[in-house]
């Protein structure tokens, strides 16, 4: 009986939630098709990388897409910097066949490279040929890779956000909840002060003055937007816990002599689980928007770091090569549309409604 | 956003290069009272003369007074007359030029706080004649704006000035030496609340001698081959307008219509705030048919719209609301406006390109000497390698800008005659580093030492506008095992971290004046790197670091334009030489030896400049033989343009009739060198 409700194994109850939400067909399709992006994504370098997949040189096998940069010169090239693997196959291709051959992935580009080496920095648009199925940014970059790589790095971004404020937020609402009295109208309090401090400008500040490094950046860039977002959460949590916190089953817990944080993260929590899911896609919503909106500005991820925003800042300043802008464009929506569809799907399928009748 | 940076690093270098001098001496001061009338008239009527009076007994050793009979006998009076002027004198008068400003000026002063924007070209730099004008296409030739003609004293340290007895104020009342004494005392005067000019003229002057209505001399502590045209070409204000001048004449003078010598005045009801300002052409203007102000500043009215952002102003100007454009990015050149624009098809708008002659902003790679790793010579050598500048000027700038060669580029036969920046070249980039202990190619393609030191630096920028710049740079300098770490701050942020030589290496530039020779003191001067790097006897006595004397320096200095660190005592001896030398020759031996200095220590990677102005004219603007002066900043610069009215018509009727001109690009290259 105490191991009805463990952590990760789903009740019959949300079995049953689960079924609901894959019989809502545009909820679940957009879930698969999300689903695969993301899949996609994580495999980006094996789709859409400037690095060969395999190479066959002089009797041996390089797998070149993970681990160490290889050089011109191992190839037999005059350069000590990574090879060129497009001007490589284009040079096998001129010897006699078999000996020497490689496979690159479907979209030959990685985000950060100049393709046309030696030729104008302009945009230039979509081609099949050349395999820029989405064109070029202005300094002759690839934009499906810039894209891809760039959802990927809206989806860390919206994976880590989610995890820190839902930790903060639940926690923190949850001992309001379940405290009440003076703690919870303090923390109140608190929560709406801080709620009032104008997020951009805190953004631009520390933008201004934290030293450059994505991989600091992107951490105290998550770390501003969390501090700033947390809040939401709490009030659900708040009145989720004060709900659950009457129940007999708490008073149960208390009595067997369960201490404070056994009964809220063992007990309360997974009865409040349904508010949680509920908002998550709707949460990765407004963490994408939000990185995108920085980006845009330029407070955002340190260049060259493929992101949308940037991408859409470069359409809006270069109107007449519109393929950036309706790229990144059609991008944002399509994934904010799916990720809403997705959100409506679940707090329909989560939706207590469905089983009471109100009189 | 950009501009308003050149200017804060203009007047950042220009303040650094006042050189505190003995301060002249003389032994005729002559008590107020015998002051010639002119100065005298006015004394004690108003607030502005009670103090000015003051003033001038409070300073008798710099206000000095005499009779036209102590005038040196023997001067040799110049006057310009055999230097060729530069406008067209077949210039028409009249129509309206309409223009575009990208902010509206918060005041109509021109001095104080907040006068220092881009609108006071219209006010005062550009309009407003000054005594000794520098000839905008001879180097080191000047003209006479006020002056009947000039002389300098056979001590090289005096300027004798005669004024033009016909220069008028624009409200009638003539220029004449109390002028002169009163604009002294205002730019000198603490009440002005601007400490740049107050430092600059009590720096730079030493002493003012009037000797009648209209001659007048200045002493300057050092002597230099261009002296009159440094000290000569200032503006002076009209006393008569300034007499409630006190301590808050900021306040009150905020948008006042002042008395002006030059062409346009600016009339209050011709100011709509935020929106608008039109300048007005005097009729009867004193110097309309002087040499050097015929053919200029020709159209009678002169309108000025706000047009915040770059692009509605392009867009502006092709619909035909704005006269001129330039179109500088390459963006506007060969996107916006290329040839193919229906209107510069049909000849009705005529592209230019204009080579021009002047000190351009000097962008590059300021590299931070004080850093650990880019201490190293070696390092700095393979970063000029691994800086691919060749790239940006070919293909981003689309082979409109050029490499700069040295840092005198821009100053004519002034610049060293064989340096050139060092090419891009990832091989000879690799040995230098090799040469330092980078030797081991990581995971990455980062070359490391012995010690695994990473060869990673931190870019940084003041501002976005280098943004695709610095990427195209970083790309590049992978090729060599280099890492650029990419840092855009915003323009305040940035230029502050670069004054305090927190950056390992910045992509900036200074603008620069034009001047007869280039300046190396802010840049390269070992006591604007470190405060403690020279003992207290002072500059002359450079003792060298590390040694026993002075340790090691420590003390960095900020806010100086030192942005390399350079700290050399051999560079330092010469640039005190150099600031020293009185004529052209050791001036020009000098810069010779310190350019070298500066190339082998590789502390700055020379970064790219456009040789020329270009844009777009409406077919009615019309521009004198050759387009305009060899020393132009901008288009408007010299007033040389002027509308053609019946033409003007003409075009508009041809806008909707459809009519054709014949249209061609419009190449000016007379001043462009190879």
């Amino acid at each position: 009986m105490t191991r009805r409700f463990p952590f990760f194994r789903f009740n019959p109850q949300t079995q049953k939630k689960l079924q609901r939400f894959r019989s809502i067909r545009r909820g679940y399709v957009s879930f698969l098709i999300l689903a695969t992006g993301v899949v996609l994504s994580i495999a980006g370098e094996l789709l859409v990388n400037s690095r060969a997949l395999v190479v066959r040189y002089d009797g041996h096998w390089y797998f070149p897409t993970y681990g160490r940069i290889h050089t011109g010169k191992e190839f037999g090239l005059d350069y000590a910097y990574e090879v060129n693997y497009r001007d490589l196959r284009a040079r096998f291709a001129q010897e006699p066949a078999g000996r020497n051959w490689l496979l690159l992935p479907p979209v030959p580009y990685n985000p950060i490279e100049n393709c046309y080496a030696g030729e104008t920095f302009r945009p230039r648009p979509p081609e099949w040929g050349t395999k820029h199925f989405l064109g070029t940014d202005q300094i002759n970059r690839d934009i499906l890779a810039r894209l891809v790589y760039g959802f990927r790095n809206a989806l860390v971004f919206a994976t880590a956000f989610i995890l820190l404020t839902y930790l903060v937020g639940i926690t923190i609402g949850c001992l309001m909840g379940y405290f009440g009295g003076w703690f919870d109208l303090l923390v109140q309090r608190l929560i709406e002060i801080w709620s009032n401090i104008p997020f951009l400008f805190v953004v631009i500040i520390v933008a201004s003055i934290v030293p450059p490094g994505i991989g600091m950046n992107l951490g105290v860039l998550l770390f501003i937007v969390v501090l700033f977002s947390w809040t939401g959460m709490t009030y659900y949590m708040r009145s989720a816990t004060y709900r659950e916190k009457a129940r007999d089953y708490v008073h149960a817990a208390q009595v067997l002599g369960a201490g404070t944080t056994r009964i809220i993260f063992k007990h309360i929590l997974p009865n409040v689980l349904s508010t949680i899911v509920t908002f998550i896609p709707f949460t990765i919503a407004s963490s994408i928007s939000a990185l995108t909106a920085l980006d845009f500005l330029g407070f955002g991820l340190p260049p060259p770091t493929p992101s949308w925003g940037e991408l859409l800042r470069q359409g809006t300043s270069n109107l007449q090569s519109p393929w950036i802008v309706a790229s990144a464009f059609s991008a944002l929506v399509l994934v904010l549309v799916l990720v809403t569809f997705i959100g409506e799907a679940i707090r329909e399928a989560f939706d207590p409604k469905k089983f009471t009748t109100y009189q | 956003m950009s501009s308003s940076l050149s200017l804060r690093l203009a007047s950042a270098l220009t303040g650094l290069v006042l050189l505190v001098a003995g301060c002249g001496q003389s032994d005729s001061s002559a008590p107020p009272a015998q002051k010639t009338g002119a100065t005298a008239a006015n004394a004690g009527s108003s607030v502005m003369e009670a103090d000015l009076a003051k003033t001038l007994q409070a300073e008798p050793n710099f206000y000095v007074f005499k009779t036209a009979a102590d005038l040196p006998p023997g001067l040799n009076w110049e006057n310009g007359a055999n230097l060729p002027e530069f406008a067209d004198l077949k210039a028409k008068k009249g129509g309206t030029f309409h223009y575009e400003i990208s902010d509206f000026p918060r005041t109509l002063r021109t001095v104080g706080p907040d006068a220092n924007g881009s609108f006071r070209g219209y006010l005062l730099d550009n309009v407003e004649p000054a005594f000794i004008v520098p000839h905008p296409t001879i180097a080191g030739a000047a003209f006479p704006g006020l002056l009947r003609d000039w002389a300098v004293g056979a001590d090289g340290k005096t300027i004798f000035y005669r004024i033009d007895p016909q220069a008028r104020w624009s409200d009638g009342k003539p220029l004449t030496t109390a002028d002169v004494v009163f604009t002294f005392y205002f730019m000198r005067s603490p009440l002005l609340n601007e400490p740049w000019y107050n430092d600059y003229y009590k720096k730079n002057y030493t002493q003012l001698i009037v000797y009648d209505n209209l001659t007048f001399a200045t002493l300057h502590p050092e002597r230099k081959p261009d002296l009159p045209v440094r000290v000569g070409n200032f503006v002076p204000y009209p006393r008569h307008a300034f007499q409630d001048f006190a301590a808050d004449w900021i306040e009150k003078f905020q948008w006042r219509e002042l008395p002006k010598l030059g062409a346009y005045q600016t009339f209050a009801k011709d100011i709509d705030k935020g929106r608008s300002i039109t300048l007005t052409r005097l009729k009867d203007w004193w110097a309309a048919d002087k040499r050097f102000f015929r053919g200029r500043f020709n159209p009678d009215r002169y309108h000025l719209e706000v047009i915040r952002d770059p692009d509605k102003a392009v867009e502006a100007f092709a619909r035909g609301d704005l006269d001129i454009m330039p179109l500088g990015l390459p963006k506007y050149w060969y996107e916006t406006i290329p040839e193919t624009h229906p209107e510069v098809a049909a000849g009705r708008i005529l592209r230019f390109k204009f080579y021009n002659q002047t000190p351009r902003p000097d962008w590059g790679l300021w590299i931070n000497r004080s850093k650990p790793i880019l201490e190293n010579r070696d390092v700095r050598v393979g970063v000029q390698y691994a800086t691919n500048v060749a790239l940006v000027c070919s293909q981003f700038f689309r082979g409109d800008a050029e490499q700069m060669q040295t840092r005198s580029d821009g100053y004519g036969w002034r610049m060293h005659p064989t340096i050139t920046a060092r090419p891009f070249d990832p091989k000879l980039a690799r040995e230098h580093f090799a040469k330092a202990g980078f030797t081991t190619q990581g995971a990455d393609g980062v070359l490391t030492n012995a010690a695994g030191q990473r060869l990673s630096f931190t870019i940084t920028s003041a501002g976005q506008a280098q943004r695709d710049v610095m990427q195209i740079l970083k790309e590049e300098a992978l090729k060599s095992g280099l890492e650029y770490k990419l840092e855009i701050l915003d323009a305040t942020t940035g230029w502050k971290k670069m004054q305090e030589k927190n950056h390992d290496i910045a992509l900036a530039a200074l603008n620069r004046s034009v001047e007869l020779y280039p300046r190396y003191w802010e840049m390269y001067h070992g006591s604007n790197a470190y405060a403690d790097l020279y003992t207290q006897s002072g500059k002359d006595t450079p003792q060298a670091t590390g040694s026993d004397a002075n340790p090691k320096p420590r003390q960095v200095k900020p806010n100086t334009n030192n942005m390399t660190m350079t700290a050399l005592p051999e560079l330092d001896r010469l640039i005190e030489a150099y600031d020293k030398a009185e004529s052209i020759e050791d001036i020009k031996r000098l810069a010779a030896q310190i350019e070298q200095i500066i190339h082998d220590d590789a502390g700055w990677v020379p970064g790219w400049q456009r040789p020329f102005l270009r844009g777009g004219y409406w077919r009615y603007v019309k521009w004198p033989q050759g387009f305009n002066v060899a020393q132009a900043r901008d288009l408007e610069e010299f007033f040389v343009h002027w509308i053609d009215v019946d033409e003007k018509k003409e075009i508009e009727a041809a806008r909707k009739s459809g009519r054709t001109y014949p249209n061609a690009l419009q190449v000016f290259d007379q001043f462009k060198r190879n």
